[in-house]
């Protein structure tokens, strides 16, 4: 089974000599890697010194130390880690969806597309139709009402205690569309004998996804979880500022630190403070694309041991 | 003798000269109109409130461009949430309008410190300027004024549908304690009394400066806590917010008021489905019209819970115009603003958008309306519009904010306060320059 799983790479220390680009292909990536150093390069260095002045001067760490001890910031990380958080309930679905799409004979490109009609909606589309359903007297509280129940009626973005979950169940639903075409895609190409056979040993539904399908899938399933880190914490901005008007409230209960950012520059006219918190989001969306490739790495080097 | 008929010619030469050079900058504006064709870009806001402005905008354009042929003027009408962002990032690029909208006070003294314009009074002279409503209280900086107030926003007034306060065996409330008594009959009737949307913030701010002025006794108090002389916990700075809790727990609002942005709640006093709400004063009399006019609809300001020399007063602030720092045509951009300021300009502002320009040449005896009239007098005597003279992050941070908790019955009004006094300490960290400027201003 696995043999026919395996990635065609070789491994050892034979064989890293090969993994380096020849002078050929450097000379075809050149022009690329010099347009996103360019790019990158220079706003990331632009970034990193504003984030070291203030009005024009030299003040070191000031305004690293001013973020870092302003609790609005801490409260916009926290909020960032509790999407985070969902990380795992998005994969959950998004895999749950994939196979039993994968499983449905029939009518399945309809549902596909079902699916992943949210995904290609725009985001301000979709946060101005959710804030109007989730308003206190809007379509959801109006539809629990009419169905009898009454008691799971909240204001659902009104309450500082909800709001950032209803917030997180909006992202949920738009971004799930994305990894289960991912997933499907992937499942497609897998090699049917490996599913007859084990179809042929008694295998049930669950079993045969979760033995077969889920290592099968393994490297999607982690390219997924990545991006949808990465968006957690980095992309959610349009949903936030949409939803909240811009605010992150009711209180701060939706604030993020891209909010924050946003804020602290075209706002409270303070870029330097924007932009060493910048660094600071970018610091750890670089950490979770390093822990990416290492755990993508190691599950290679793993699936080619075994 | 000779000597001193020769010192007295010198001198009068020399007097002379020096008059020609110190004469009104608006003199030395027009003798120094650009003769070339040149474009000057408008950003602005306003329609949102006192709609017809953009009509009126436009036709101002097109009037002035008829008069001076070379001129070419664009304006780009920005949206509520997206006017202060869209000017910094004009800002930051050090390029875009020439001519930009403020609203008044903190809103057009900021800009001004941080360096993104100048000031209105190096191109339009001090006697014009003196016509021009709010122009020194809000946007005087040290012997300077930054912008030129448009139209006044008298702050905010309170709506009254007089047709359901009747119904209910009610009268339009003068004090406090009578607007407490309009809750309760109405609450238990499960009428809304007040409609309000806090869900975008800005109505928070309104809140704060049609209670929290009551106790004040001028701006320079609300300047004193905020360079840090006074504290935002003190009784004069904090009782409003008990205030606010009374009438939230009086169930005066509308349930779902963290649910709904400020327009969408207006609405419901136009339908008839609220017994009050506030406005913007530009938008007052349209409110009146589309809710029945004069005999359904009265205009009060916010009943008096206190006796300070404030209470029971309408706010007063201008909304303006001022001239960026990298115009290339500053002294046109300010023959503009000053040609709005024309009796005929004037008077077509008011018949386009029923609101009351900021100029006090402004003939009032032509306003039929009674509330619009009795709106209008009470802007000209009207108390300073407190929310202006914080710093807008302390409003969004901290008034916006606590507002919205506390109307979802999350903090109290002790800790409403607390909180804001907290955010104010922070903010004098992370503003470097704001106990300066603050202080400087307030000079």
């Amino acid at each position: 089974m696995t043999s026919l799983l395996r990635p065609k790479l070789s491994g050892g220390n034979s064989n890293r000599r090969s993994a380096l680009p020849s002078r050929e292909a450097l000379y075809w990536i050149a022009p690329a890697c010099a347009v996103i150093i360019f790019i990158f390069g220079y706003s990331i260095v632009n970034l990193i010194t504003q984030s070291l002045r203030y009005d024009g001067d030299w003040v070191g760490f000031e305004n690293f130390s001013i973020v870092i001890s302003d609790p609005l910031f801490l409260v916009a990380l926290r909020h960032n880690l509790f999407l985070l958080s969902a990380v795992p309930i998005l994969v959950l679905i998004a895999f749950i969806l994939a196979i039993t799409l994968f499983e449905t004979r029939r009518g399945m490109r309809f549902y596909r597309s079902a699916v992943f009609l949210p995904y290609i909606l725009p985001i301000p589309v979709v946060a101005v139709i959710f804030g109007q359903i989730y308003q206190l007297n809007g379509v959801l509280n109006t539809f629990l009402s009419s169905i009898g129940l009454d008691f799971l009626i909240q204001d659902w973005l009104g309450d500082p205690d909800i709001a950032l979950g209803t917030m997180g169940s909006v992202i949920i639903w738009k971004e799930v569309g994305f990894g289960v075409i991912l997933m499907l895609a992937h499942l497609i190409s897998l090699p049917t004998e490996t599913y007859e056979a084990a179809k042929l040993d008694g295998a049930g539904f669950w079993r045969t996804h979760f033995v077969i399908t889920r290592p099968a899938i393994k490297s999607t399933l982690i390219f997924y979880a990545v991006i949808e880190s990465i968006t957690m914490v980095s992309w959610v901005f349009n949903y936030v500022y949409v939803m909240s008007n811009g605010l992150g409230g009711p209180g701060n209960a939706t604030m993020v630190s891209e909010l924050y950012i946003y804020r602290m520059a075209f706002q409270n006219n303070a870029p330097e403070l924007a932009a060493a918190a910048s660094v600071f989001l970018f610091a750890i969306t670089l950490i979770l694309l390093v822990a990416f490739f290492k755990i993508q790495r190691r599950s290679i080097s793993k699936t080619f041991r075994s | 003798m000779k000597l001193n008929k020769s010192a007295i010619v010198y001198s009068a030469v020399i007097a002379l000269l020096l008059t020609a050079c110190s004469s009104s900058s608006e003199d030395s504006a027009s003798d120094s109109f650009p003769t070339e064709d040149l474009t000057l870009n408008i950003s602005w806001w306003g329609e949102q409130e006192a709609p017809g402005a953009q009509k009126w905008l436009e036709e101002s354009i097109a009037l002035y461009q008829e008069k001076h042929p070379n001129v070419t003027i664009n304006h780009t009408l920005q949206t509520t949430d997206g006017l202060l962002p869209a000017f910094e990032a004009a800002a930051a690029a050090q390029a875009g309008p020439d001519i930009q909208y403020f609203w008044g006070a903190i809103y057009s003294q900021q800009p001004g410190w941080d360096g993104h314009i100048v000031p209105i009074s190096d191109y339009i002279s001090k006697d014009e300027l003196s016509n021009y409503i709010n122009a020194e209280v809000e946007s005087g900086f040290q012997g300077k004024i930054w912008t030129a107030p448009w139209y006044v926003n008298p702050s905010f007034p309170l709506l009254v549908r007089k047709d359901i306060l009747a119904a209910n065996g009610l009268a339009v409330p003068s004090t406090w304690n009578d607007l407490m008594k309009v809750c309760d009959v109405l609450s238990a009737k499960k009428i809304t009394t007040l409609a309000g949307g806090v869900k975008d913030g800005w109505f928070g701010g309104w809140i704060y400066s049609v209670l929290g002025g009551q106790s004040l006794d001028s701006q320079a108090d609300v300047i004193d806590a905020v360079v840090g002389n006074s504290k935002f916990t003190d009784p004069k700075h904090a009782e409003w917010w008990s205030k606010l809790e009374e009438s939230r727990d009086r169930k005066c609002w509308n349930n779902d008021i963290n649910s709904l942005e400020l327009y969408q709640a207006q609405q419901r006093f136009v339908d008839g489905k609220a017994a009050m709400t506030f406005t913007a004063g530009p938008d007052a009399p349209n409110f009146v019209k589309k809710a029945g006019g004069d005999e359904k609809v009265t205009i009060i300001a916010m009943p008096a819970w206190t006796d300070g020399p404030l209470a029971g007063k309408m706010g007063t602030t201008s909304h303006t115009f001022g001239i960026t720092k990298w115009s290339k045509y500053p002294q046109v951009a300010a023959d503009f603003i000053k040609f709005t300021h024309t009796t005929e300009r004037l008077n077509a502002w008011y018949a386009t958008t029923g609101s009351m320009p900021a100029d006090s040449r402004f003939d009032v005896s032509q306003v039929t309306s009674a509330s619009t009239k009795a709106l209008f007098e009470s802007a000209l005597n009207g108390a300073p519009y407190i929310e202006s003279f914080i710093p807008a992050q302390l409003d969004a941070d901290a008034i916006f904010k606590n507002v919205q908790l506390l109307l979802a019955g999350k903090v109290n009004a002790t800790q409403a306060a607390a909180d804001t006094q907290a955010i104010m300490e922070r903010l004098r960290i992370s503003d470097r320059k704001l106990v300066e400027n603050f202080t400087a201003w307030s000079k």
